[in-house]
């Protein structure tokens, strides 16, 4: 499947920003999986200065400096991605879940075993997802029970949380959005020892005919990926939608939690109140598809 | 039993056999013929010239730790012993200088599996925004290292923690050595004694040499917490020592992705960064969620390589205690060496069964894994129940009974046990140990698992090889030093404190004018009728100068009102005592820009000025002799900013800030003054001559004929007099001009014209039908100057000390559902 990108974030300032630095992690990351055919970031006002590099865990972090006098920034994000994660393997066949947690720590998924400042280790997230795990499961049919327990118990509903709602208020309510869900899911599998890392993208904005429309469309979304082991590596999980990731999201970072994926962050000098819009179109590309 | 020699803490001094060791001979004959009680003389005047320096709680009421001391009898290790401390300090260095590059990098030492992961991904000092994926780390990442020893019954050295973020104690080792051979001198004559010196040059040479390639010259800087930091003072002398620009992250600035000092001419650009402010705090860019302390774009200026920050901001990573328990292997692995110095026995809880073992074994200190400080003795069973349940964030050591060494007790010598502190400095071709340290003495007989509290401490001394220590011509294949540059530009901050050091000063100092003035008319207990106007038009100035109650005092009552309104300005919270507070602070914060002897004038006369306002109480008596005080700080300050300042940046903002005080006082007094019936001007001529300084002047030209041109004249008009408004304006114009550049001319232009209106309204005033009917119109004429002269040192402000908007961070913004990143 071949998408077309464009993501528009907008700051409007109530005073004037003297000097302002930004972190953009909002480049699609290439990946197995993951063609980004082209990507292009447009900036205003223009930049005085702008470095490329990637960061720890190798996403494609731009980070913009502006030391004119502006009332307006924007970022306009735009690609050309082509997707298709390969099918997960069948679930029977994926290792017990505890060979899995054995192995981790001596694995490329160790870092996602530790708690995060967003995914902490919280007692009643782990026990949660314990259900989920009786002894000898095959880790994969423990992970697609868990993401369709989160889709039932936990109530879709956006305006309740925040970016820095904690783990243990979402287990509490039984409500959030994709970021909640996917905060809950990454401390519930890391509490029983099991690698999760929180992924940043976006899911289709219209769906395929015949299928229902996915939630977290028309805004950044967030989901899960989960480690099956050395033979079987990570698979996409979205708990907000109960749907394993395969053609109708585009990746653009990964990270422990939200904290290390923000698409656009940064310090302002100045700037006084402000005001923020985010609009984010994923669209099947129609046409001939150029470089 | 065996075992029971082996927990005996050897002697540093003396052997077993209760003979003095050859290296410790000379010193104690040298110190056999100073005679009875002299040690502890000369301890007491180490604490008392480490108390006049300053180095902590010197000004009563800026809080500070208690004093640095200093022990007079040095540790003395001997060239032998400090070849091979050498030696192993230099190999540690080393291997972790290529431990934090794996770790930083590729990360193999993980894929290996000779680091547990617990140890980096779950520890803070693991900066990820210092680690880009598939790239190598810019090297050295390690420049300063210091280890903490422990000599344990065997006689074998052992590391107690390696320090490799910003290790805290060069600086005050180098300041030991200084003070003891000054209070000291003849105990250094019968030793060959290593000096330090070398090591500190060097260092400062290294700093140039480490900086990027392509910069010509480099400007180095020294980046600190500030004053209100522990570690100010150390800070403050290591910046002298090694020749670079104190600086604080609010100082810098990164533009075009440069590193910049904001100074009063400009930015000026920063080329290496010593810094001694924790990695986690250096940048709000790469930390997000900490806040906006930092510079942003330092990192990434660092990336790029423009800026080599030294130490690399993740290199706390390396501190980990629970380290200990794999370096050996990571030795092997990273060196091919086996490891020469090794840590005190440590292991790591996470390892199956260690906690186990711990439990069953006694002996052992549990410690954080990952955080440097060992807990306390009450909090070590607390610690026992999280280690239980969290295994992987503990180490558990074992500490030798650390060695004793004697210090000066009340009664002769106790001997003390001893933390070693040893210092290393990568020069950027290799490493350097500095021959020296800082012991740290611990109270009681052990140390009980605790470091030594930072009181007391010892110079070490390194004897010299006999011929090998000769500092002659630095060796032929060290390159040439290149010429220093130092930055000399005055941070703007600095310039800020300096401005409000004088505006606080003069404020201080009129004030206790305005106290004694209104003491001589109201020591009687009451108030003679024709001093009753001047009485009320002082109640009015001591308002305006800030005196709770001062306003509501009218005449007949003042001679009962007026005493506590003053006393009350001396007690906790009053007026005088929080400018003496302010001025106090300031003083600390501008240190840096005070030598040594300008700072003991300053302090000394106002710890005293501020001890008798502290006990003046109710008593008139007592009261004026600490106004006398505060006059003579004020004039000491006035006395050292004239004769030892050199007319640069510092002074020019110290005397602007004077001049502008007492430009703007001398306005509203006159004013207050002169606010009466033309019949009574004559009290309000007598009352502002004697604020302005002025009555011997005026008597000397006029004799005791009192008229309002010639008086006025004398306090408005007249540039030669140094209390006259005239003069304020002249010296505000002259110093603006100095810093001001030629297209931008306003404040100074302001100032002229302030100082046309006062000559105008001197002119005037002599054209005048009725001189005391004129005068007794100026109030509202000198209200407005007043005002412009207030309104001209918030144009200094502004135009010099850069008020920055304040900072926000974008992107975490919390609960409002329309600011969400995400779904």
């Amino acid at each position: 499947m071949i998408y077309r990108l464009r993501h528009v974030t907008t700051y409007a300032y109530a005073h004037s920003v003297d000097l302002a630095a930004h972190l953009l992690l909002l480049t699609p990351r290439s990946l197995p999986g993951q063609n980004v055919v082209r990507s292009t970031l447009a900036i205003t006002p223009t930049p005085s200065h702008i470095t490329e590099a990637a960061d720890h865990f190798g996403n494609a972090a731009t980070r913009v400096f502006l030391d004119k006098p502006h009332e307006r920034f924007e970022v306009i994000a735009e690609a050309l991605v082509e997707v298709r994660f390969p099918d997960p393997p069948p679930p029977a066949l994926t290792p017990p879940w505890e060979d899995v947690v054995a192995g981790a720590r001596r694995s490329e998924a160790a870092e996602f075993i530790f708690p995060s400042p967003l995914a902490p280790l919280v007692p009643a997230a782990t026990g949660y997802a314990a259900a989920s795990f009786p002894a000898g499961r095959p880790v994969l049919v423990g992970l697609l029970e868990l993401m369709g327990r989160i889709r039932r118990d936990f109530t879709y509903k956006p305006g309740v949380t925040g970016n820095n709602t904690q783990v243990v208020e979402v287990i509490e309510s039984r409500t959030g959005v994709c970021q909640d869900f996917a905060h809950v899911m990454c401390a519930a599998l890391r509490g029983l020892g099991l690698p999760a890392r929180y992924v940043s993208g976006y899911v289709r904005t219209r769906p395929p005919p015949g299928r229902v429309a996915r939630r977290g469309a028309d805004q950044s979304h967030a989901w899960v990926e989960a480690w099956m082991g050395e033979g079987f590596g990570w698979v996409g999980l979205d708990p907000t939608n109960d749907i394993v990731v395969r053609d109708e999201h585009v990746v653009l970072a990964w990270g422990r939690d939200f904290i290390d994926v923000s698409p656009l962050s940064g310090v302002i000098l100045g700037g006084g109140e402000h005001g923020l819009r985010v609009g984010v179109d994923l669209e099947e590309a129609e046409g001939p598809v150029a470089a | 039993m065996a075992d029971q020699e082996d927990v005996t803490p050897i002697d540093e001094m003396v052997d077993g056999r209760g003979g003095v060791r050859a290296h410790w001979r000379p010193l104690l004959g040298t110190l056999g013929g100073m005679g009875e009680g002299a040690l502890a003389e000369r301890a007491r005047r180490l604490d008392r010239a480490f108390e006049d320096e300053g180095i902590a709680g010197v000004l009563p009421g800026a809080k500070r730790d208690a004093a640095w001391r200093c022990d007079p009898l040095p540790l003395v290790l001997s060239a032998a012993e400090f070849a091979t401390l050498e030696a192993g300090i230099i190999q540690r260095a080393r291997l972790l200088e290529a431990l934090l590059a794996d770790l930083y990098g590729p990360q193999d030492m993980l894929a290996e599996g000779l680091l547990p992961p617990e140890l980096v991904f779950a520890n803070r000092g693991f900066l990820r925004a210092c680690h880009s994926a598939g790239a190598t780390p810019p090297r050295p990442l390690l420049h300063l290292y210091a280890v903490d020893l422990v000599r344990g019954p065997d006689g074998y050295w052992r590391v107690l923690a390696d320090r490799t973020s910003a290790p805290a104690g060069p600086g005050m080792a180098r300041e030991n050595r200084r003070l003891l051979g000054r209070v000291m001198p003849e105990a250094f004559r019968g030793t060959q004694v290593r000096s330090m010196r070398p090591f500190f040059d060097l260092w400062q040479d290294a700093l140039q040499r480490l900086a990027p390639p392509e910069v010509g010259d480099p400007a180095v800087a020294l980046l600190t917490r500030g004053s209100q930091a522990p570690r100010w003072f150390e800070d403050m002398l290591l910046s002298r020592e090694l020749s670079c620009a104190l600086v604080e992250c609010g100082d810098l600035t990164v533009r075009g992705g440069r590193l910049f000092l904001k100074t009063l001419q400009g930015l000026q650009r920063v080329d290496v960064l010593l810094s001694r402010v924790d990695g986690a705090a250096l940048d709000p860019l790469e930390m997000t969620g900490s806040g906006t302390a930092g510079v942003p774009g330092l990192l990434d200026a660092a990336r790029s390589g423009v800026v080599r920050i030294l130490n690399a901001p993740g290199a706390a990573l390396a501190e980990a205690p629970a380290l200990a328990a794999f370096l050996p292997a990571l030795s092997r692995r990273l060196l091919g060496e086996a490891l020469e110095l090794p840590s005190v026995e440590t292991i790591w809880l996470g390892e199956p069964g260690a906690a186990e073992r711990v439990a069953r074994e006694s002996g052992w200190l549990l410690r954080r894994a990952t955080d440097g400080a060992m807990p306390a003795a009450a909090e070590a069973a607390a610690a026992a129940l999280a280690a239980r349940a969290a295994p992987a964030t503990y180490a558990a050591a074992r500490v030798p009974p650390p060695s004793l060494v004697p210090c000066v007790a009340a009664e002769g010598l106790e001997p003390r046990p001893l933390v070693l502190r040893m210092f290393a400095m990568f020069d950027g071709t290799q490493w350097q140990v500095m021959p020296g340290g800082l012991a740290r003495i611990g109270q009681g007989a052990t140390l009980g698992g605790a470091l030594p509290p930072q009181g007391l401490s010892k110079d070490v001394w390194v004897i010299s090889d006999e011929g090998s220590d000769i500092i002659g011509p630095a060796p032929a294949h060290l390159p040439p030093m290149r010429i220093r540059r130092t930055p000399g530009a005055l941070p703007s901050r600095v310039a800020d404190n300096l401005f409000w050091l004088g505006r606080y000063t003069e404020r201080l100092e009129r004030a206790a004018r305005l106290v004694r003035a209104t003491q001589a008319r109201i020591a009687r207990g009451v108030v003679l009728p024709r001093e009753a106007a001047e009485v009320s038009a002082l109640a009015r100035c001591l308002a305006h100068a800030g005196f709770d109650g001062a306003e509501e005092v009218t005449g007949s009552a003042a001679a009962q009102a007026l005493p506590s309104v003053i006393a009350a300005a001396l007690r906790d919270d009053g007026a005088l005592t929080s400018l003496g507070e302010r001025i106090a602070d300031l003083t600390l914060r501008v240190r840096d820009r005070l030598t040594a002897d300008m700072y003991a004038t300053f302090t000394l006369t106002l710890r005293a000025a501020r001890a008798e306002m502290d006990q003046a109480g109710d008593n008139l008596e007592s009261i004026s002799r600490a106004m006398i005080a505060v006059l003579r700080f004020a004039t000491a300050v006035a006395g050292v900013a004239a004769e030892n300042m050199v007319r640069g940046g510092a002074w020019l903002f110290l005397d602007l800030g004077r001049r502008v005080e007492r430009a703007q006082a001398i306005a509203s007094e006159v004013g207050f003054a002169l606010d009466e019936p033309p019949a009574r001007i004559e009290g309000g001529l007598r009352l502002m001559l004697e604020l302005c300084d002025s009555v011997i002047t005026y008597r000397s030209r006029y004799l005791t004929v009192l008229q309002p041109a010639p008086a006025l004249d004398l306090v408005l008009a007249d540039g030669s007099n140094p209390r006259a408004l005239a003069f304020q304006l002249e010296a505000i114009s002259r110093n603006l001009s100095e810093v001001t550049t030629a297209d931008d001319t306003t404040l100074p232009d302001e100032a002229a014209s302030l100082l046309a209106e006062a000559e105008a309204i001197v002119a005037e005033l002599v054209d005048a039908t009725d001189q005391a009917v004129a005068a007794a119109n100026l109030p509202p004429r000198l209200e407005a100057m007043a005002n412009r002269i207030a309104a001209l040192s918030d144009g200094v402000t502004r135009r010099y000390f850069a008020l920055l908007p304040a900072a926000q961070t974008l992107g975490m913004e919390g609960a409002e559902p329309a600011l969400r990143g995400a779904a």
